[in-house]
């Protein structure tokens, strides 16, 4: 076993060229700034190299047992992106700078055709199309975020893909299309303009509708596939209009000349709300389909028929944070203190009323699901919408004039995507694991018991569904403490990560309802609601998943995790439980939402960051965080313990740092509630509260019918045409063919007609 | 006529191609046969005669010798293009660039020929005196060293005349070089002259093609009663004299575009090549729809805008020329349609390219080009004819490769091509696409250059705008039509183009034999379908581009 892990390690010698890259272009004198490209390079080059590679080596032992077929390429790629990643924040945070703008690279220059009344003229270099890496605070901690944990979901990847052997020979499909995947995600986080932010935005698309798919052959996964591929385009045709808007407004779309001053558009002419509006507008409804927001959230479920849960993982720790980057990009437009335009106050009341309703939604969806993956999706929508919610309250402070507030929300609320990306990347990798295991577990048993069936998946025995796990804490003590802090952060108990961030977001909104703007009133009350419910599903999940009894043969004979898998999780473990109290030490909700940036890391200052939580100077904000503590800290997970909880079986001992929980959920177990489960709201939250039958429906009576008349005229009309030309040339080739009728003669004739027609051509044109 | 040793070093490669006729006369004789001194019983070998040596009897010596003189014939082509500075030749030829430039141009296409030639006949050693039958002897015969020694021969008069011909400042002069090649390759045509379809298309050929050369030298007299010089710069001087046309002169030049036609194979004097094209060989008849082809088209350019370049007063043969270009692309795309023998269906190919080629000649005679747009057009005539060498010739030679299997008589011998080989499927496919004008390809190129000199030269680029596009429409001069011929023409042609991709990569192949092996000739294929990309975007296109240029400033 030694020996096998020693192994495993040297499996990382290929990385060490990749590791030194970053420093090497360093002492070489590349800008930190410029390292973006490097981070971006690095796995755009790799994709082909690793698709290429597999393809023609497919099987090959070396490739499988070295390379872990690309696995390890792959990795290194995404060292390269992560040093360089790490390399530029830190660089960034040592030089105290509010933003940084590397040079761009131009791609493409245009030269336009004026007409100017009387003739054209050629514009030369009316536009052109440049390339660049822009760092800011929002950027900078994005970009920490997204190539840490591509990195470690790579890692985990390299772990869980190449063990199954459902996925053996596939797998470098696989890591090839999760690093262009990861290059999206980058290439989105530091481009300099909306319109690159779009191309590695649809390039994220793409490489999330092949992850989705990666088991076609599965008609689940394929219709999931399409599923997300079609709701997100329903989205991004609208980020689209929104941006042929936004250029007209501007002429451009760099950051640079959109954010220099966003009141006045091309040509010194003042923006007007009316116009800018709908614009924004339309970029939001694109970051809903992204992020999964109600009403166009039905696709992230059924994203978890990707590969557990590695599609999943980027799903829900990476990709749906475009969404809210493209959000947190709006501020500047509504920034009224700071150039912003007048009189956008609508926007934020429509995203926070969108967040409030999805918190909601999700969270009472998530209560009833059994499948331990569509609970994190589920909750991951839920979250995902309070940071709309935050942002919407952000920008609609800040439009207000309200600045300090707004970007103290908007601080919270990026601050919430920090922890919710950590935490969820660990619930989802932490859920893999149990997956992964429980997976196995059943197939050894199947093995054993002499069954003889080498069918890996057995129809009969779901390896996620949480009814058939059970009392795991004392199997996968890593897993189960991963999956402890992670739904904490999630929860919001008091100190640990997400608490901050939830509180600031539920603090200000509350604070915009009750002193500005009556409207806000119904999300802030739904997001007081939704922190009580997501205490009750996270706890739930938990307890059904570790606490108890095993409810199924397999649940009792799972093994702990491989190394790869469990690196990872310890990593994020650590992460999330300090992290988020540091950072709320640091104040980083400042450092995010400030634009004039000054702030050293020095001032440490933990009772200023304990006062805003837990002592707010207004005596309404601190009845609200009170409530919300109560209701997601003892609450909620009282009930689901009530509910799911339980003492491990006789003789199983959990670790210390669970075994804790687990007895205090036996204490609480009281209630039996299978008879709620065939209620009516019940069943209608199984099937998701009906949103797919309803699209169905609206699908089936407005585009089925016109793709069918689209068919009927394809088939008929233009296809007669093309018939028609296609006969008529067949018809006219046998009758031009006819003149050819291989005697000499007939052809000394017609050169004697084509002699004479020259002639009289010739002649007739003169005389 | 004795040339100086500066004018021998000019004409280098004829002189190539000479010693190559030359050395294929003699090296198929050299034997082992010995001379006794008289008087003595000393021998001493003179190896002429006897019996022959190994490497001498070979079938494949000839055509090795004749690749290589029209090889290095080409290269000595390429190197004087830059080089050559006008030197006059016994008053009937110049040493110019463009002369240079075509015969490497005709040079390489003959040397692919020779070269496909080697593995068109069987290399086996048996002579005819060993046939069975009178079968086995129809096929034996043609592997004989000595059939070799005569097609290789005649590959090489033909190219010796085409190359004396670009040089040719003379009208008679260039009829006789003509002739020369013409001559040779009526020859070729009908080699395979044991079977029926090969004897009966040799003499079509010859018949329909001796009659066009008899009009073409009648108007050729009729031209030198009328100037009383067979001179380019006599005619050039008479024929920018005339306020109005001289009868003797249109009817001169109008028998005389009769003969080129044929050569070209502008319809309606084509009707012979579709039958020729189908009754000899896949290589001979790559020659013919490239280095004949070119050799037509350049005779055409040295009479047409040579001489007769229209004037103030007169523009003759332009309407003509356009109404044979329309007709001929028309006729040869309709009727390739529903060729069933890809051989068939690649002469009428070729016919309607050399429509596309006449339109350009016709917008060049309409006396609407200036300097700049008269160079266009003909730089892409040139840079047309030269890279045709590469895709079509490409065709043939993957044609051959199927003929040498025995197949390729018919087009659905192309099935499943792809599966039997993928990379000689695939540049089948790219000389297909490329002769479909399909960019980034040379054959768009050439046919981008073709119709952007139309288009500059009919229209006018003023105010033109959605809103005036009738009246900008009726301003336009009817040779814009030949634009939009071409254009529609290319769109009838990708039916059986991409055909030929359709059955190549989608029908099941009849038989899983791989295809032969035939080394040289792979590379050939290979060479010819890079460059056929190359040609068609990037630095390598510049460079032929450049050439091309060059060429055509000396014209």
């Amino acid at each position: 076993m030694n020996e096998q892990k020693n192994q495993e390690w040297n499996l990382l010698v290929p990385l060490a060229p990749a590791i030194a890259l970053v420093p090497v272009l360093v002492v070489m004198g590349v800008e930190p700034i410029d390292l973006g490209f490097a981070a971006i390079a690095a796995p755009l080059a790799m994709f082909p190299v690793v698709l290429l590679i597999g393809q023609i080596w497919n099987g090959n032992e070396k490739w499988v047992s070295r390379f872990k077929e690309g696995g390890i390429l792959a990795l290194s790629a995404l060292s390269v992106s992560l040093i360089a990643g790490l390399w530029m924040v830190l660089d960034f945070l040592g030089a105290g700078e509010k933003k940084v703008h590397g040079d761009p690279l131009t791609w493409l220059d245009f030269d336009v055709l004026r007409y100017d009344g009387t003739q054209w003229n050629i514009d030369a270099g009316f536009t052109n199309i440049s390339f660049g890496i822009w760092l800011d605070p929002i950027s900078a901690m994005l970009l920490f975020v997204a190539t840490f944990l591509c990195f470690l979901i790579c890692w985990f990847a390299i772990g869980y893909m190449t063990t199954d052997d459902i996925n053996s020979n596939r797998n470098h499909r696989f890591f090839a299309e999760f690093i262009l995947f990861s290059m999206g995600m980058f290439g989105m986080v530091l481009a300099d303009s909306f319109l690159w932010l779009f191309i590695f935005w649809e390039i994220m698309g793409l490489c999330s509708y092949l992850l989705i798919g990666f088991y076609y052959w599965k008609e689940s996964a394929a219709a999931a596939a399409k599923k997300a591929f079609m709701t997100t385009r329903v989205g991004d045709v609208f980020l689209m209009v929104g941006l042929l808007m936004l250029y007209d407004i501007y002429g451009s779309l760099d950051f640079a000349v959109v954010f220099d001053n966003p009141s006045t558009g091309v040509g010194e002419a003042p923006v007007k709300a009316s116009e800018l509006q709908p614009a924004l507008l339309m970029l939001f409804i694109g970051c809903v389909g992204k992020s999964a927001q109600f009403p166009l959230h039905v696709w992230l479920p059924d994203a978890m028929e990707g590969p557990t849960p590695v599609s999943a993982l980027i799903h829900a720790a990476t990709m749906v944070n475009a969404g809210l980057y493209l959000v947190a990009r709006m501020v500047p437009f509504v920034d009224v203190d700071y150039y912003g335009v007048m009189g956008m106050e609508d926007l934020g009341i429509i995203i926070a009323w969108v967040g409030g309703i999805t918190a909601f939604m999700a969270a009472s969806i998530a209560f009833v699901q059994n499948d331990i993956k569509k609970v994190l999706a589920y909750s991951t929508m839920s979250q995902l919408a309070y940071i709309f919610l935050g942002l919407g309250s952000a920008l609609y402070l800040m439009s207000t004039g309200h600045r300090y507030e707004g970007l103290f929300v908007l601080g919270g609320a990026l601050f919430h995507l920090f922890n919710h990306a950590m935490a969820k990347g660990m619930l989802f990798m932490a859920s893999g694991s149990v997956i992964h295991e429980m997976h196995h577990a059943h197939h050894e048993l199947h093995h054993h018991d002499g069954h003889g069936q080498h069918d890996d998946h057995d129809e009969h025995f779901d390896a996620q569904d949480m009814r058939n796990m059970g009392g795991l804490a004392s199997k996968m003590p890593v897993t189960s403490i991963a999956m402890m802090l992670g739904s904490m952060s999630i929860i919001g108990i008091p100190l640990i990560g997400g608490f901050w961030s939830k509180e600031a977001i539920i603090a200000e909104t509350w604070l915009g309802a009750l002193e500005y703007e009556p409207l806000l009133l119904g999300p802030a009350i739904l997001a007081v609601l939704t922190a009580g419910m997501t205490g009750f599903y996270m706890s739930r999940m938990w307890m059904m998943t570790f606490a108890g009894e095993p409810k199924h043969n397999a649940a009792s004979h799972v093994h702990e995790e491989t190394l790869w898998i469990k690196t990872p999780l310890i990593t994020l473990s650590i992460v999330t439980a300090t992290t988020g109290a540091l950072l709320a030490f640091f104040h980083i909700g400042e450092f995010l939402s400030s634009k004039d940036y000054s702030m050293g890391l020095d001032d440490l200052d933990v009772t200023k960051a304990l006062q805003i939580a837990f002592l707010p100077e207004k005596r309404t904000l601190m009845a609200v965080g009170y409530v919300t503590i109560a209701l997601s800290t003892f609450v909620g997970p009282i009930i689901a313990m009530k509910v799911h909880g339980g003492s491990l079986k006789e003789g199983q001992e959990a670790n210390v740092a669970v075994s804790w929980l687990v007895s205090l959920s036996a204490a609480f177990k009281t209630i039996d509630v299978s008879g709620m489960a065939n209620s009516s709201l019940s069943d209608s939250l199984r099937k998701r509260l009906h949103f797919d039958d309803l699209y169905d429906w609206g699908i089936s009576k407005t585009i089925a019918p016109m793709a069918k008349f689209s068919a009927w005229f394809d088939a008929n009309v233009i296809d007669g045409i093309v018939k028609l030309v296609e006969r008529t040339s067949i018809q006219g080739s046998h009758w031009i063919r006819t003149y050819t009728t291989g005697s000499t003669r007939d052809y000394i004739l017609m050169a004697a007609v084509g002699a004479l027609s020259i002639f009289i051509l010739i002649m007739g044109v003169t005389i | 006529m004795i040339l100086s040793s500066s004018e021998a070093a000019a004409m280098a490669p004829e002189m190539a191609i000479m010693a190559g006729i030359l050395f294929a006369i003699l090296v198929p004789n050299l034997g082992d046969a010995k001379a006794r001194i008289p008087l003595t019983s000393f021998k001493f070998p003179i190896l002429w005669g006897g019996t022959r040596f190994e490497i001498t009897s070979d079938p494949r010596a000839p055509g090795i010798i004749s690749t290589v003189s029209l090889a290095v014939a080409c290269i000595l082509s390429l190197y004087a293009i830059e080089s050559s500075d006008g030197k006059t030749i016994s008053g009937v030829m110049e040493i110019t660039g463009f002369g240079r430039f075509m015969s490497m141009v005709f040079t390489a296409a003959l040397a692919i020929t020779a070269a496909a030639s080697i593995y068109r006949i069987p290399s086996t050693k048996i002579t005819v005196d060993d046939a069975k039958d009178a079968d086995e002897r129809t096929t034996l015969s043609l592997m004989d060293n000595r059939r070799q020694v005569d097609l290789h021969i005649l590959l090489m008069m033909v190219a010796l005349g085409m190359s004396l011909m670009a040089l040719s400042t003379n009208l008679f002069f260039l009829i006789v070089c003509l002739e020369l090649a013409s001559m040779a390759s009526y020859v070729l045509v009908g080699f395979h002259k044991e079977s029926r379809i090969g004897g009966e298309a040799g003499v079509k050929y010859f018949i329909v093609g001796s009659i066009a050369s008899a009009t073409g030298i009648y108007g050729m007299s009729l031209l030198y009663l009328w100037a009383g010089s067979l001179d380019f710069a006599g005619l050039s001087a008479s024929w920018a004299a005339m306020d109005t046309l001289d009868p003797l002169a249109g009817i001169g030049v109008g028998l005389m575009l009769v003969a080129f036609g044929f050569k070209v194979s502008a319809a309606p004097f084509h009707l012979a090549a579709p039958d020729a094209y189908s009754g000899t060989n896949a290589p001979i008849a790559g020659m013919l729809a490239t280095a004949s082809k070119a050799m037509g088209f350049v005779a055409m350019m040295r009479v047409l805008v040579g001489f007769a370049a229209p004037n103030e007063a007169v523009t003759a043969w332009a309407p003509a020329l356009g109404v044979l270009a329309i007709i001929t692309m028309t006729w040869g795309n309709l009727a390739a349609l529903s060729s069933e023998n890809p051989k068939r269906m690649l002469a009428y190919s070729s016919v309607a390219h050399a429509g596309y080629m006449l339109a350009a000649l016709a917008a060049l005679g309409s006396g609407l080009a200036d300097s700049n747009t008269q160079d266009l057009l003909q730089m892409a005539i040139v840079f047309h004819l030269s890279v045709l060498v590469l895709f079509k010739m490409g065709a043939f030679l993957v044609l051959t490769l199927l003929e040498i299997e025995g197949t390729g008589k018919s087009i659905s011998d192309m099935n499943g091509l792809a599966r039997r080989d993928p990379i000689v499927a695939s540049s089948m496919f790219v000389f297909m696409l490329s002769l479909a004008g399909i960019p980034p390809l040379s054959g768009f190129l050439s046919k981008f250059l073709m119709i952007n000199g139309l288009v500059t030269t009919t229209t006018d680029t003023g105010a033109a705008t959605a809103a005036n596009a009738m009246s900008w429409l009726q301003s336009v001069d009817p040779y814009f039509l030949l634009a939009l011929a071409i254009v529609l023409n290319s769109a009838l042609s990708l039916f059986y183009y991409l055909r030929i991709g359709l059955l190549m990569f989608f029908e099941e192949p009849v038989t899983d034999s791989p295809l032969p092996k035939a080394p040289l000739l792979r590379v050939a294929i290979l060479v010819s379908m890079v460059l056929t990309v190359l040609f068609g975007l990037g630095p390598a296109s510049e460079w032929l581009l450049s050439l091309v240029e060059t060429a055509i400033s000396t014209f």
